[in-house]
C-alpha cells in the first residue's frame, strides 16, 4: 500500500490532469535565480527555464499524494512564449504513459505552463523513474 | 553598427564548439535552489535519508544542473545581439553530488532558415561533463538568432 502520504508507480492514472496552483513571478524570482545559476533573462524579463524550475515545484501542491520519483530521466520541451515578471502561472499535467520496469516504474508526462490568461507559455514531455510500491 | 552588440546568424557557424568554464556545485546552490523551485524532494535535501539509497547522498535537482550549463555556456561563448530559445530535448544521464565540478560542451550541429523574418534556426549539441570526464546530462537545443540587420 502506498502511504497516506505517497504515490507509487501503481497509483499514477494514465489521463488524470492535475493542475497545480498559480504563482506570481516576481522580480525576486528573476534576480535569485540569475544570481544563483548566472543566466540572463530572456526576452519577457524572466529566464527561459526559470517557469520550469517553479513548475517543478508547484507540483507538489497538487491535490493528490506525491509520486515518489527515484530521478528526472529526461524531457522535450517547446518554449511558445515567454513568460513576464508579473505572469501569474501554473502548470496542468497527465501521465500518458507508463512502463513497468523490474524494480521500478518509468512514466512519461504530458505538462503545459500557463498564465493568468490562459496562455501556454512552455509545453512537453518529461520522463521520470517513479519507485514501484514496497512489498509488504 | 548594429543597434544591439553581439554576433548575428551570419556569424555561425556548423561545427563551431564551445568549452565553457567550470562550477563547482556546492551545498549552497542546492539549498537555494530547493527554497527558490520549492522542489524540496528527500533526494536534493535530507542527507539522512540519501545514505541509504541509491546514490549514496543528496544529488542536486535536474534542474539546477540544467540551468548552471545555460549559465556556464553563456559565459563560454560570444554573446548573440539577439536569440530566443525555441526548444530543448534533454537526458539526465547520471547524478551530480556536492562538490562536483562542472563544464559544459557545445558545439554548433545546424544552420538553417527559419520561418519567422529576420531569424534563423540554430541548433546545439550539449554535453555536462564532471571532473572525471562523465556526462552527466547531454541534449540538443533549438534556438532562432537574429540575422545581421539590412
Amino acid at each position: 500500500m502506498a502511504t497516506p502520504n505517497q504515490f507509487y508507480f501503481e497509483d499514477v492514472e494514465i489521463g488524470k490532469v492535475l493542475e497545480t496552483p498559480a504563482m506570481t513571478v516576481t522580480d525576486a524570482h528573476v534576480a535569485l535565480y540569475g544570481g544563483l545559476v548566472g543566466v540572463a533573462a530572456g526576452p519577457g524579463g524572466v529566464q527561459d527555464f526559470l517557469p520550469l524550475c517553479l513548475s517543478s515545484g508547484l507540483g507538489w501542491r497538487v491535490p493528490q499524494p506525491p509520486v515518489v520519483v527515484l530521478a528526472f530521466m529526461g524531457f522535450d520541451w517547446k518554449f511558445l512564449q515567454p513568460a513576464r515578471v508579473g505572469d501569474t502561472i501554473r502548470s496542468a499535467s497527465k501521465t500518458v504513459a507508463k512502463r513497468l520496469l523490474k524494480e521500478s516504474g518509468v512514466i512519461i508526462e504530458e505538462r503545459t505552463i500557463l498564465n493568468q490568461r490562459d496562455e501556454i507559455l512552455q509545453s512537453g514531455k518529461l520522463t521520470l523513474l517513479v519507485a514501484r510500491r514496497p512489498v509488504p | 553598427m548594429d543597434a544591439q552588440p553581439g554576433l548575428t546568424f551570419e556569424d555561425l557557424r556548423v561545427g563551431e564548439e564551445y568549452d565553457s568554464p567550470g562550477r563547482t556545485v556546492t551545498e549552497a546552490d542546492i539549498v537555494i535552489f530547493a527554497g527558490l523551485s520549492g522542489d524540496y524532494n528527500v533526494l536534493h535535501t535530507d542527507a539522512e535519508y540519501m545514505k541509504s539509497s541509491f546514490f549514496g547522498e543528496r544529488i542536486a535537482h535536474g534542474l539546477l544542473v540544467l540551468s548552471i550549463q545555460q549559465g556556464l555556456l553563456e559565459r563560454g561563448r560570444p554573446a548573440r545581439a539577439r536569440e530566443m530559445l525555441v526548444g530543448i530535448k534533454w537526458k539526465f544521464k547520471g547524478p551530480v553530488k556536492i562538490g562536483d565540478t562542472l563544464h559544459v560542451r557545445a558545439r554548433i550541429t545546424a544552420l538553417r532558415d527559419s520561418d519567422t523574418l529576420g531569424w534563423g534556426t540554430v541548433l546545439v549539441e550539449r554535453e555536462v561533463v564532471n571532473q572525471l570526464g562523465e556526462v552527466v546530462q547531454s541534449g540538443e537545443t533549438e534556438h532562432l538568432v537574429g540575422h545581421r540587420p539590412g
